[in-house]
């Protein structure tokens, strides 16, 4: 184990080194371990095929998360096709006129730009008990960057939505396998046509990466990533919620508590829009040794369509809470990075907890609230420090 | 170089796309566009060259009986590792195997309870978990981080 002082010391150097050279960041994998992945580094590989990889918690410790570091989720086989001058994007459905539009009239829109963190829904199903079927994400499936392109509501204003449009699917490029449902899902006409919904084509002030869905992606802040259909190429208005795997059993929550074993039925269910408020601790990490003296505790709060108001630490199983300082940063659909300064009273082992509250009165549940799927786990964040 | 990925990936993977997704029979026609994309660096739309992939990246399924039929039956569509880290009940497992099957996987009925013994022997609740190896881009051929 490292001492606090040398991981914050290579802590603070991983972050000047992955200004320049994201590659030299190989310090922190275990010797032999790691898988040769261009573009994508010291990324906990949870897939290789199709392509599965998850942040490491001790890299949230910049307010936007470098492209080689933000989690990638894909459902199926990334498109072996993508041509940017062939890609075209259609707009159809319950619209007056439909539309199919090439990269360089979607440039012609007037541009936007926001800051969201992208979580996926499946985001610390490891951590539920009993575990579900289902990638095994630890706490890392999300991140934030600034993603610019133009509003879906421009487009499909052009198009001029009819009034029986209330549903937008997404359809994307994705390559399917076998007899697998393709990867598609819908959004509300309210959130589609919300000022800050997206056709994004830009992460991080680059162009999209293939991983991230080059040429164009949905982007719907503040919701779960499933709803930011990547490598997008069709758009359809619908007049209901589309029906299929990925709207349904997919992406669901139990309206009311549930226990492992219980039959859940569909229509006891409602698809997963919104994030929920959630926290994780990103240093000292889970099994550190620390020396005594002061401690910083850091790590990230985002709360979906809300704002984070508050961050409490507790370093005694939850007997009191401290507040913690919340970092300058600060964007509607973006996390807020925050520290918190600890002076553990004597040594021995610790249980350093982070609560999150946000400003629709949500607080963090001290336990995952378990659900068949393994969504929204949520609860209060843990790590285990030992202090001499 | 896709080709050449894949080849290395999986020596089923590629005969596999081209069986499940008519789509992927472009692979051929895929390569000049993918060569077009990377010369076209400087251009606003464009991805990133994607780089060769080297050889060890496969992780492979325990041994026992099914081994050779599970490798055949899930590793068409995705590898092993999304099986490695599971820890799911024979139920479950029971119910994967048939979704799976639902979805295209090629299980012989008379292999089905085998197959689920088999995931449910290797990936239950009470093995230890497991641990996830992790990328590197080891000639920092990754993006520049903003």
């Amino acid at each position: 184990m490292k001492s606090r002082r040398e991981f914050l010391k290579q802590v603070s150097k991983a972050a000047l080194v992955a200004r320049v050279a994201p590659g030299m960041l190989s310090w922190a994998l275990p010797q032999g371990q790691s898988i040769p992945f261009p573009g994508e580094d010291g990324m906990i590989l949870r897939s290789f095929r199709f392509v599965d990889l998850e942040t490491p918690v001790e890299y949230f410790n910049t307010w936007l998360t470098p492209v080689p570091h933000f989690f990638v989720r894909n459902h199926m086989h990334e498109p072996i096709e993508l041509d940017a001058g062939n890609w075209r994007l259609s707009i159809g459905g319950e619209v007056e006129k439909p539309l199919t539009l090439n990269l360089s009239e979607l440039s012609r829109f007037e541009s936007h730009s926001i800051v969201n963190t992208l979580e996926c829904a499946g985001n610390g199903r490891s951590l539920q008990r009993p575990q579900v079927p289902g990638i095994q994400w630890g706490k890392g499936a999300v991140g934030t960057a600034p993603f610019s392109g133009l509003r879906l509501r421009d487009v499909l204003q052009r198009a001029g939505v009819k009034p029986t449009g209330k549903h937008v699917m997404f359809r994307g490029l994705d390559e399917v396998p076998g007899k697998v449902p393709p990867f598609i899902r819908s959004i509300p006409i309210e959130k589609a046509l919300d000022a800050d919904t997206l056709i994004a084509t830009q992460m991080n002030g680059s162009p999209l990466t293939k991983h991230h869905g080059f040429p164009a992606r949905a982007l719907v802040p503040g919701w779960i990533g499933a709803a930011s259909c990547k490598w997008l190429t069709e758009i359809k208005v619908l007049d209901a919620e589309f029906v299929g795997n990925f709207m349904s059993p997919g992406y669901r929550f139990p309206n009311q508590p549930v226990k492992p074993g219980d039959a859940v039925r569909p229509e006891d269910t409602h698809p997963l829009t919104a994030l929920n408020v959630k926290s994780v601790i990103s240093g000292p990490v889970d099994g550190s040794s620390l020396k005594a003296g002061k401690v910083v505790v850091r790590g990230a709060a985002w709360a979906g369509e809300a704002d984070i108001v508050k961050v409490e630490i507790s370093a005694d199983d939850g007997a009191t809470w401290d507040t913690a300082k919340l970092g300058h940063d600060r964007a509607h659909y973006a996390w807020r990075l925050w520290s918190y300064d600890w002076k553990p009273a004597k040594a021995g082992n610790y249980t350093l907890q982070s609560r999150a509250t946000d400003s629709q009165g949500r607080t963090q549940p001290a336990a995952p609230v378990w659900n068949p799927s393994g969504y929204l786990n949520n609860a209060v964040d843990q790590v285990n420090v030992h202090v001499s | 170089m896709f080709r050449s990925m894949f080849r290395k990936a999986s020596p089923s993977f590629e005969r596999a796309r081209f069986q499940a997704a008519p789509r992927s029979s472009c692979i051929k026609r895929a390569l000049p566009a993918v060569a077009l994309l990377a010369s076209a660096a400087a251009l606003p739309f464009v991805a990133p060259a994607q780089q060769p992939t080297p050889a060890n990246v496969t992780a492979d399924l325990p041994a026992g009986a099914m081994q050779a039929k599970a490798t055949a039956t899930c590793l068409e569509c995705h590898e092993a590792r999304i099986i490695l880290q599971q820890r799911l009940s024979k139920a479950a497992w029971a119910k994967e195997v048939d979704k799976m099957t639902k979805w295209g996987a090629v299980v012989d009925p008379a292999d089905r309870d085998a197959l689920i013994d088999y995931l449910s022997t290797n990936f239950n609740p009470d093995k230890p978990a497991y641990e996830p190896q992790r990328t590197t881009d080891k000639n920092g051929a990754g993006r520049a981080s903003k």
